[in-house]
């Protein structure tokens, strides 16, 4: 038992030992000779709370750097893609992106949630790093504020606007009298509440009753008492501001209790991971999906990942849209590189803001941003799960 | 070598550290520390800040639960009540952060006292729920902050991080200047607290600790003084947490939810309950294992090239591996392998 303890001790020795030697090794690198790569950070959640659809949004970034690297790269330069998974926490994304900024020093930066994007918010500022990320909060959308964050994709808010105008109108369609009762079924999280008060202005301004607003708890396996709950207020139509596992969940509760609702599923619950795991309970479920994966522009995507037999679980609207959420960030670079200028994160951010319209062929609207507007879409179509597919039932409908 | 020590006084009999090699040491720590920040990337400086705000709140938890035998699993919240004092102080009053930090400090120790109260009654696993209980609370009001007028995060204004009138940026940027805040505070926590076991306050704390009712037969007034290990635990987990909201400029209840509570467990325990110097190495090393980890990894992806799709894994498998053999090859902890290391050239070359 001694030895063993001594020699536990030597090997935790060692490995601070060598935690010091491998990070000095990574501390070399960067400096700006034009044959070196350019460098891209991201973060990934591959195994925290929203690791479901964190995966295959990770796959397509990656799975977009490999295609532009094959295809030549930025004017033959290669394009390296930094990355690593936090875990959904909080202090791990701002180590990774410190380290990736300080030490790789990447040019810009792909993030992925709502408290992370929110809580590097200062630091991106300051560091001046052109960012995006899979969060829509509309916090993030305002460049006085936020100069250097860009919303590839309808601000949540805008999202639940949109969903919200669709539900009006289908409740108008199908020749009810009145108004219809909302309901919110959120991700206990800064992710899951950001729309809320935006969506609420918007529901009494049509007269329509403060919807209620139940969060559903992080790793809930029956989500039966929350469904109870808007059950018996009445509720016509229910948000799920939430990732796919947990909407699916409910989706599947609310049938088994019987209780005939429709569900509207914002951004990240409406993809095909919902349809797996809620099977043929999924089916007229209504969903907002920014990015379409039908699109002229998605077939690059998937059928890249068909040749390279990239594994992305099925959710090929979320494979779409880490692919061309990146393809946008890059088009910056290629911009600044195109006009023969110096690659840094003010002429990448002045590039974005005056390039004008970036066509995804259909995967979205153009994209345009502006010096004084980072949203880049503000309009979006909505899905119906019709025999176990995303099928588009409207066009496209701006919030505002 | 540290041996062949008589005093002649009171006054050397009791000193904190009576050795020379022991002052020698912390001389070096301390050239060290100084000298650290103007070699250091921003990288290294923000895990440096970051194991010492965690120290400082591992210091914390170790005087309730390593020094006065309280176990609590509510530190996150305690931590979550310094920073979001300290961030609403700053946002809607724009109060510099020399009179924020002490203001938070205090008012969760406040906090902490109150929730300190079931200890009277309950003990062990019981109280451990309890303060379990508190960490949700205080949870639940700030996920339902519009009770308290909060949103979904704080975002303090830069001009609030002063000190006396002095912007902090004037040192260095961000994690160049709170480098120099965080290493006061936390040598302040290690000096007060080192200090605070050789008080009748302390020795108070460890005759409860011991034998809570054997120390109620002598004569320590268990109410008070369990109440004020609450209160003094709380005051530096608030310290924790209000130059957290200070320093990462944003703050969201996201950081404080019962995994920190766990983690922070986890630091006293990996570095050594009941121990100043062991809440830092555990800290350190909590800190630093994950980054240990991923660079592994890219050091290693040219010979494994998988190695990083398998990384996320390792490092869930990680932490809780680290705690299991702590547990059963060195319950004692970092400090004690210290500990043994110096006993190992103390006694040199004759080691049995």
């Amino acid at each position: 038992m001694h030895r063993w303890k001594r020699t536990f001790g030597w090997w935790v020795v060692l490995a601070l030992f060598a935690t010091l030697l491998a990070a000095c090794g990574g501390a070399g690198g960067g400096g700006g000779a034009s044959s070196e790569p350019i460098k891209v950070g991201a973060i990934f959640d591959l195994t925290g709370a929203t690791a479901d659809v964190g995966t295959p949004y990770s796959r397509g970034q990656i799975a977009f750097i490999e295609w532009k690297n094959e295809q030549g790269g930025i004017k033959g330069r290669r394009l390296q893609l930094i990355s690593e998974d936090y875990a959904y926490q909080v202090p791990r994304a701002e180590e990774l992106y410190t380290k990736f900024v300080t030490q790789d020093k990447v040019l810009v930066f792909s993030g992925w949630g709502t408290g992370d994007t929110e809580a590097l918010r200062p630091k991106i500022t300051e560091d001046k790093i052109p960012f995006i990320s899979a969060s829509y909060s509309a916090t993030l959308a305002n460049p006085a504020e936020t100069p250097y964050n860009f919303l590839v994709a309808p601000t949540y808010s805008d999202q639940l606007i949109i969903a919200m105008k669709w539900a009006i109108d289908d409740w108008k369609a199908k020749g009810n009298s009145g108004l219809p009762k909302f309901a919110y079924l959120i991700n206990d999280s800064p992710f899951g509440r950001s729309p809320l008060a935006d969506g609420t202005a918007f529901a009494t301004s049509q007269g329509i009753d403060t919807p209620l607003e139940v969060p559903s708890p992080r790793g809930a396996t029956d989500l039966t008492p929350q469904l109870t709950q808007i059950r018996d207020y009445g509720a016509n139509y229910i948000f799920l501001q939430n990732v796919s596992s947990p909407a699916a969940l409910a989706i599947k509760n609310a049938k088994s209790l019987g209780y005939d609702v429709q569900f509207v599923c914002l951004n990240w619950c409406a993809n095909e991971i919902l349809i797996k795991q809620a099977g043929a309970d999924a089916e007229g479920v209504v969903g907002v999906v920014p990015f379409d994966h039908q699109a002229e522009g998605a077939k690059v995507a998937l059928e890249y990942a068909r040749q390279k037999n990239i594994d992305y679980g099925g959710a090929d609207s979320t494979f779409v849209q880490g692919w061309t959420a990146l393809s946008i960030l890059i088009a910056g670079i290629e911009k600044v590189v195109n006009d023969g200028k110096e690659l840094t994160g003010e002429n990448i951010k002045n590039a974005l803001e005056t390039m004008g319209e970036i066509d995804t062929k259909g995967v979205t609207l153009p994209v345009k941003f502006s010096p004084t507007d980072h949203a880049g879409v503000k309009s979006t179509r909505i899905f119906r799960v019709e025999n176990g597919k995303w099928v588009a039932i409207t066009d496209f409908i701006s919030a505002r | 070598m540290q041996s062949g020590t008589f005093h002649t006084t009171y006054a050397s009999d009791v000193s904190l550290r009576p050795y020379w090699p022991q002052r020698i040491r912390i001389v070096m720590v301390l050239v060290a520390a100084l000298i650290f920040p103007w070699f250091a990337d921003r990288y290294w400086l923000n895990l440096a800040n970051t194991i010492a705000i965690a120290a400082i709140g591992a210091i914390g938890l170790n005087i309730l639960v390593g020094y006065t035998g309280q176990i609590s699993i509510g530190h996150g919240g305690f931590l979550a009540v310094g920073a979001y004092t300290a961030g609403l102080l700053a946002v809607h009053l724009g109060t510099p952060m020399w009179l924020t930090i002490p203001i938070a400090s205090f008012f969760t120790a406040a906090v902490g006292a109150f929730f300190g109260l079931p200890s009277l009654r309950l003990k062990g696993l019981y109280l451990a729920i309890a303060t379990l209980a508190s960490q949700e609370i205080i949870i639940w009001l700030l996920t339902h902050g519009k009770l308290l007028g909060i949103g979904e995060s704080l975002s303090l204004p830069r001009s609030t991080n002063n000190l006396f009138g002095l912007p902090v940026e004037w040192l260095g940027n961000n994690d160049f200047a709170f480098y120099w805040i965080c290493l006061a505070f936390l040598i302040f926590t290690v000096i007060f607290v080192s200090n605070l076991f050789r008080t009748r306050t302390g020795r108070a704390f460890v005759a409860i600790r011991d034998q809570d009712i054997a120390a109620q037969v002598i004569g320590v007034d268990l109410f008070r003084y369990k109440l004020l290990a609450f209160a003094t635990s709380s005051f530096f987990a608030g310290l924790a947490g209000a130059l957290t909201a200070h320093y990462r400029g944003v703050i969201s209840w996201e950081r404080f939810t019962i995994d920190t509570s766990i983690l922070y467990l986890a630091m006293i325990i990996i570095g050594g309950l009941g121990s100043v110097s062991g809440s830092i190495y555990g800290a350190a090393f909590m800190v630093l294992l994950p980054a240990f980890l991923s660079n592994m990894a890219r050091a290693l992806s040219s010979v494994v090239p998988d190695i990083n799709s398998y990384l996320p894994y390792l490092q869930q498998g990680a932490f809780g591996l680290a705690i299991i053999l702590f547990l059963i090859f060195e319950p004692e902890g970092i400090v004690k392998m210290w500990r043994n290391v110096k006993d190992y050239f103390r006694l040199w070359p004759f080691s049995y």
